[in-house]
């Protein structure tokens, strides 16, 4: 099978917009959902948040870490398999007032998919949050929530652009303001989620927030990606992706990520390796 | 009674050798060992062996032509009973089948049917024998099946050979289900897999990979398209021990994810292959089934240096196959009976350290039957790098979630009637979505049997 690549463009220093040929996924995708990646026969599957889905294409940003990313800037053309949509969707009703947060390359992907999703009703108004590192790390305007959300802010974690830190910075604020939230959906980097969801549960507001673990098949058959609400064990891939945050147990949510450290390197140094050019292996 | 023969050793890959790599353990028989073999056989008037498979293969006749070296013919009565011979004649627990009601088994070992069954397989994949079904066109009827696991291949086999249109949807981007990614490299080939799978493919089977019912394409998307459905997707969900401490920590996988790694992503050829695959030092596999087997070897083979066995009860109980266990013992697994795990215990990177484990004794019920209990005071620990756990599956909720007209017990197992028929007409299902976690030779001779009912039922839709 391929999949077409149709546009890949720098959206900051890390992370890019691709383009894909994906009819079937796009015509069934809603917000909330994810998608399954695989660049070759030989790789791994990888769960990716879609921003946009538009006449059989679906729109990824990607991050410009590890081999993946590595072998799309090195000229991929097509990828050996997008799977999905997988997951829930959120439902599309009037929530009232919502505010969408984000603070990393999928999350960003998931606010735009929402907002577009969400605006389209009556009765919803909506506020989204977008946080980056650094003023030159914001995305082009284009790729931004800022031209589908009623209001929209953009925090830096540095400080150099609108508030300092990341998104709670600024819901703390319209919260002091005595802005109504109604629902909140968010998802990004997992301490931010974390400390998001004491402030959600201390003002009692709903809310969805990507919970994606680590996955590999990403139908609820390798457990990998399990996570607990309410000491209840769920699984990212199939009951989530989106759940409530302030069910979740984030610190075991969050020490999941160092499983696979020690192979990433060696995943980079081996692709480094074997790209073509040093001529090695020809001897 | 004339003297019976012994059995023709099969030749194997030597342990410290086969747990260096991924390749099959057993050779295979020649040509020769395979005729010398069969002519063991001492054609019984009544065949008890033939009622105690599942499929019920014409093993006698079988066993005659190998013995004449008709092996052509051979190949050709085992395909009709059975499309896929290379997988079962390797993954069948035959002691308990055919080879179990083997008459020879009063005097000596039975004939080694299963390996016989897996020679032919692998003599008519190499001569390049086609099996010419005469297909009745039918192609106006359609059959969906969901899962390309032993179940789903069956029942397309079957269905294709009355002549209906047959798709099968898959949720992987591999079919075979279990044949691809539960079973090991070195028990099962995966390109003897991929070739019978192609063969159904020539039958004219359409296989769409990539979709999971209930979830990217609809149930109701397949009632209303298709004249039958059948549901084989297995009992694909993990379980876990559920005890403390198992779900902060890094290095505890379930067998199934293990598995899914090493065997469907082909981790072992990480970094070629993009999957990886963590594995430490001393890695512990609960269970003793043949999963449990299957990932303590695979372990192995990814450079563990001991792996361990944890079972609750005597090793006479575990259910693996007797071959299975003997090949893990063989390998230098360390089998721990009568012990439980209790606790896991991290370290502060968030990875698993050790196991706190108690020690248990059988004690006879009511009922007679012995059940494990722990021995107060006994616990121990044991320093672990990696955890496996191997506890069985059960049904993967995703699609009956999304379909609640399918009646299903509390275990979520889908209930059939006799002719495998669901509570939603025209809808079947078999394999181990419709009785738990059983066999791959189970599974073959419900999705044969189900394809029957299928039959039937199209048959008098349409008189």
């Amino acid at each position: 099978m391929s999949f077409k690549i149709t546009k890949m463009i720098d959206l900051d220093s890390i992370d890019f917009l691709v383009d894909v040929e994906a009819p079937e996924v796009a015509e069934r995708f809603h917000p909330g959902q994810f998608v399954m990646l695989m660049t070759r026969v030989e790789g791994e599957r990888i769960p990716m948040s879609v921003m946009k889905v538009e006449d059989g294409t679906i729109s990824m940003f990607i991050r410009k870490l590890g081999k993946t990313s590595k072998e799309l800037r090195d000229g991929m053309t097509s990828f050996e398999n997008v799977i999905g949509p997988l997951g829930h969707g959120i439902e599309e009703k009037v929530y009232g007032n919502i505010v969408v947060v984000s603070d990393a390359v999928c999350g960003h992907a998931e606010n735009y998919a929402i907002c577009e999703a969400l605006g389209k009703i009556e009765g919803n108004h909506l506020t989204s949050i977008q946080t980056f590192a650094s003023k030159k790390e914001i995305y082009p305007d284009e790729y931004l929530t800022k031209s589908i959300a009623d209001r929209h802010f953009i925090t830096t974690e540095d400080g150099s652009f609108g508030d300092e830190g990341s998104y709670i910075t600024t819901i703390k604020r319209l919260l002091d303001n005595g802005v109504k939230i109604d629902y909140v959906f968010g998802g990004g980097k997992l301490p931010t989620m974390k400390a998001i969801s004491t402030i959600l549960a201390i003002n009692n507001i709903d809310n969805l927030f990507t919970t994606r673990q680590m996955m590999v098949d990403g139908s609820g058959m390798c457990g990998a990606c399990r996570v607990y609400l309410d000491g209840e064990m769920k699984l990212a891939c199939v009951d989530g992706p989106m759940f409530d945050s302030r069910k979740i147990n984030w610190t075991r949510a969050m020490k999941r990520y160092g499983m696979f450290k020690k192979e990433e390197k060696k995943a980079n140094d081996y692709y480094e390796a074997h790209k073509g050019g040093c001529g090695q292996c020809q001897k | 009674m004339p003297k019976i023969k012994p059995r023709v050793p099969m030749g194997e890959q030597p342990p410290l050798q086969r747990i260096k790599n991924f390749k099959s353990v057993p050779y295979g028989y020649t040509e020769e060992e395979a005729a010398e073999e069969a002519a063991r056989c001492i054609q019984c008037k009544k065949p008890k062996c033939e009622p105690a498979c599942p499929v019920n293969i014409g093993i006698k006749e079988m066993n005659l032509l190998i013995a004449e070296k008709k092996f052509e013919e051979a190949y050709l009565l085992v395909k009709q009973d059975n499309m896929f011979p290379a997988c079962s004649g390797r993954v069948c627990p035959q002691e308990n089948q055919c080879e179990g009601d083997c008459i020879l088994k009063k005097f000596d070992e039975p004939v080694a049917i299963g390996k016989l069954e897996a020679f032919i397989a692998d003599w008519g994949q190499a001569h390049k024998i086609d099996v010419e079904n005469t297909i009745v066109n039918n192609e106006d009827k359609h059959v969906a099946i969901v899962g390309s696991g032993p179940a789903g291949l069956a029942c397309a086999s079957e269905c294709r050979k009355y002549g209906y249109a047959v798709t099968i949807y898959e949720t992987l981007h591999k079919a075979g289900g279990v044949l691809q990614y539960g079973i090991p490299e070195f028990r099962l080939p995966k390109d003897i897999v991929d070739e019978e799978v192609r063969k159904l493919e020539d039958m004219g089977v359409k296989i769409v990979l990539n979709h999971t019912v209930g979830q990217n394409i609809y149930f109701y998307e397949l009632t209303s398209q298709n004249d039958a459905v059948f549901l084989a997707m297995g009992a694909g969900a993990p379980k876990f021990m559920g005890i403390q401490g198992e779900n902060p920590l890094d290095g505890v996988y379930s067998s199934n994810e293990f598995l899914i790694r090493a065997n469907l992503m082909k981790a072992y050829k990480f970094p070629e292959w993009d999957t990886p695959i963590d594995v430490g030092e001393t890695v512990a596999v609960i269970g003793a089934g043949n999963v449990a087997m299957d990932s303590a070897r695979t372990a192995l083979r990814l450079g563990a240096k001991e792996v361990h066995i944890i079972y609750r009860r005597t090793k006479e109980y575990a259910p693996a196959r007797e071959e299975e266990l003997h090949h893990a013992l063989e390998e230098g697994i360390i089998f721990h009976e009568l012990v439980n795990p209790i606790r896991f215990h991290g370290n502060d990177q968030g990875f698993i350290d050790y196991m706190e484990l108690i020690k248990m004794e059988l004690v006879e019920k009511k009922d007679g039957r012995l059940s494990p209990q722990p021995i107060e005071g006994s616990n121990f620990y044991l320093g672990v790098d990696t955890v496996i756990e191997a506890l069985g599956t059960v049904p993967n909720r995703l699609f009956l979630d999304r379909a609640p007209e399918i009646k299903r017990d509390k275990k979520g197992v889908i209930i059939v009637d006799e002719n495998h028929m669901t509570s939603v007409e025209g809808t079947f299902a078999g394999g181990d979505a419709a009785s738990g976690a059983a066999t791959v030779i189970k599974a073959l001779g419900e999705g044969k049997r189900a394809a029957k009912s299928i039959h039937a039922y199209i048959s008098m839709q349409n008189k």
